[in-house]
């Protein structure tokens, strides 16, 4: 198993948002996660990911055998688990370059391979700016820094595809993107899927899922997942939007 | 009344040179002054206490200095060398280009005693007490001429170094002509327990157009306080980066007087303190004529026990209508137990203005270092990266890339250093 999550139960300043969630993916699956607004999809990546302020209450999470809440923010990166943020940080002063030759590094240098030479890690850069359409100006610009919402969602599938993880995280990846842009998006997740790697595509739209064939649709509500099944689930999804989910969120609670 | 004040005003009276009679009315007035305590409103955060225990000697031992420590690779300038006070520079071993003309003050040529008329205490008309000390005993220093339309491509750097437990005061006068362009950089240096007054004054004429750097590079027990004052000709352009550390006591005051329409001015700095440096950085900014346009960017890095103050005042004057001016000020405070003090100041008597300005003390950018470690980046390198990152930007706006690539690794080694958790 690449990652069981277990009845997990998460809060944000005192107030209960994930609500017992279970989740198992297995090396190669592309899952889907869809659900309203505030229903704690991005919660649930931040817990994942280890956020301050976004700790488990309960309920486990083992990522390649390991208990991913013993591990800090950082050594989860190191370890191969990548979120692919909903509003990715603007870092002005920090190049774009230096951010990701970093972090290129540091997860090198934990699997025991040589840092990259900075000619050796411009040429991959080349290679993953002009993958994911981004002019080579913007490896030089601050992370982030005045992209616009398309760039900065392009920008993460390129540090997605440099930084090479097991699991991938990815919040609303689509949203705010064009059809362009979003082919671009889902070009860029799909050349990574390689029978190993896995991902967790968390969109509100089924729109994504037509360029990224899920194995598995979840429909998150109310901190836990209501409905599983196949693609099909996500077309059912377009059609009837979430309204029926009030009532059905209140029977799983009941 | 201290008594190393008295003792100044004493020396002074035996200053006799070709300055006397101005630096005559600077004594009147230095006789005059009280010495500043916690209620004078300019000091109230820079306690002058080291004064009570100084080390620092007048007089100069000509110590033998290293010229490489101030050697900056790619950086091809004309040096004026000054250790404790004393040239070590031949100036006519120099070779200037046409245009440029630079005088010993001890030594001027006429053309240098005609620019030191306009320029020597008339920059800056109301100084502090240092000033006037600075006015009274600086007997070292350069006058630099630019003629008009002259175009100097070379930097000239004025580096003043004092040695420890010796004091010393130096003053740069600079004029620049019509259209004149050049580069001018004061790099300051003092070591061990020096004291040092080092004070600048420049008149820029009619689309005059100075690139200036003040580096202010000191041992954590010396005393600096020095300026560097502009006087802002008819479209003139300034570029200023200042860029201080070191010191148990600096104190810079920046002018920045638009005395001509059309006027821009850009003047960034730079401080990064650590243990128990204090840095104190007064600037003024003087919109005495309409159309005039001021950008002003200061930031600072404060660890362990260090202190910075920022008093950013903006004076526009009744007539000064369409003056574009801003004032940021952003710290980031590294220890529970090192100080900011800032305090931006606005005085606006024109209402047809742009006017801006900001303080913050931020502490660590939480988002931002999140980010980074869900990069896989290690929490010291992140902290290094993000923190260093919003100086790096004023670095990286010095129009002169030698300087850029010299204080780059300077500063991050220094930062590195003082990285508390
Ligand atoms: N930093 C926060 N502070 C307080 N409440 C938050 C915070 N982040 C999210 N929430 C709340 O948690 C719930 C889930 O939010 P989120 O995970 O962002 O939902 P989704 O990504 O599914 O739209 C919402 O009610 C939201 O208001
Ligand atoms: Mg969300």
């Amino acid at each position: 198993m690449m990652l069981s999550i277990k009845d997990l139960h998460a809060s944000i300043d005192g107030k209960e948002i994930l609500k017992g969630l279970n989740l198992d993916i297995k090396p190669g699956e592309v899952h889907a996660i869809m659900g309203p607004n505030g229903a704690g999809k991005s919660t649930l990546g931040y817990v994942l990911s280890g956020r301050d302020g976004y700790e488990a209450d309960s309920g486990t999470a083992q990522f390649n055998g390991a208990d991913l809440f013993d591990l800090e923010v950082e050594e989860r990166a190191q370890a191969g688990l990548f979120l692919a943020f909903q509003y990715p940080v603007e870092i002005p002063g920090v190049s774009n370059m230096e951010f990701m030759k970093e972090s290129v590094n540091a997860i090198r240098e934990k699997r025991g391979d040589d840092p990259l030479s900075a000619s050796e890690f411009l040429k991959k850069a080349k290679e993953a700016c002009k993958q994911v359409d981004l002019p080579l100006a913007f490896l030089k610009r601050g992370v982030n820094e005045g992209f616009s919402g398309g760039e900065k969602k392009r920008n993460e599938i390129m540090q997605m595809i440099l930084l090479e993880p097991n699991l991938c995280i990815l919040d609303e990846s689509d949203s705010g993107l064009d059809v362009d842009a979003l082919q671009v998006v889902a070009n860029g997740v799909n050349s990574q899927r390689d029978g190993k790697r896995s991902f967790i595509v968390v969109t509100h739209y089924q729109r994504l899922l037509d360029y990224i064939e899920p194995d598995y649709v979840h429909i998150l509500a109310d901190g836990k997942i209501v409905k599983s099944g196949d693609a099909s689930l996500a077309k059912e999804v377009e059609k009837t939007g979430y309204a029926w989910l009030g009532a059905k969120a209140e029977e799983a609670d009941a | 009344m201290s008594q190393w004040l008295a003792d100044v005003i004493d020396r002074a009276g035996s200053v006799q040179d070709w300055l006397s009679p101005v630096r005559g009315e600077a004594l009147a007035t230095l006789q005059n002054q009280q010495w500043p305590g916690r209620r004078t409103e300019a000091w109230r955060y820079t306690s002058l206490h080291p004064f009570d225990a100084l080390l620092a000697q007048p007089g100069s031992t000509s110590a033998q200095v290293d010229s490489r420590e101030f050697a900056i690779e790619g950086l091809d300038s004309l040096d004026l060398v000054f250790v404790n006070g004393e040239l070590q520079t031949d100036i006519s071993s120099l070779s200037l280009p046409t245009g440029l003309s630079i005088s010993a003050l001890d030594e001027p040529t006429d053309n240098a005693r005609s620019v030191a008329g306009q320029v020597f205490t008339q920059v800056k008309p109301e100084r502090h007490l240092f000033g006037l000390v600075n006015d009274v005993l600086a007997t070292s220093g350069v006058i630099i001429d630019i003629a008009d339309g002259a175009s100097i491509e070379t930097p000239v750097r004025v580096i003043n170094l004092v040695t420890d437990k010796v004091e010393s005061h130096n003053r740069v006068l600079v004029r620049l002509g019509k259209q004149a362009t050049a580069t001018v950089i004061e790099h300051g240096s003092g070591d061990g327990a020096s004291m040092n007054t080092a004070f600048a004054e420049y008149q820029l004429g009619y689309e005059a157009r100075l690139e200036h750097y003040r580096f202010a590079l000191h041992s954590a027990d010396a005393i600096h306080i020095g300026g560097s004052h502009f006087q802002m000709g008819e479209k003139s352009r300034l570029n200023s980066t200042l860029v201080g550390y070191g010191s148990q006591l600096s104190r810079l005051d920046v002018d920045i007087h638009h005395a001509g329409e059309h006027a821009f001015a850009k003047f960034n700095n730079i401080y990064l303190l650590a243990e128990n440096e204090h840095f104190d950085l007064h600037s003024t900014i003087e919109h005495a004529v309409p159309n005039g346009t001021t950008e002003e960017n200061a930031r600072g890095i404060v660890g362990d026990n260090a202190k910075a103050v920022f008093n950013g005042r903006i004076h526009i004057h009744p007539d000064a209508q369409k003056t574009l001016a801003e004032l940021n000020n952003r710290n980031l405070l590294l220890s529970r137990r090192g100080q900011i003090n800032t305090k931006p100041e606005l005085e606006i008597y024109a209402d047809d203005v742009q006017c801006a300005h900001g303080a913050t003390v931020a502490e660590i950018d939480d988002e931002a270092l999140y980010y980074m470690l869900s990069r896989g980046i290690s929490r010291s390198q992140a902290l290094v990266m993000l923190n260093f990152g919003f100086v790096q930007e004023l670095i990286e706006q010095m129009p002169n890339k030698a300087l850029r690539d010299w204080l780059q690794p300077k500063l991050k080694t220094r930062f590195e250093g003082m990285e508390v958790k």
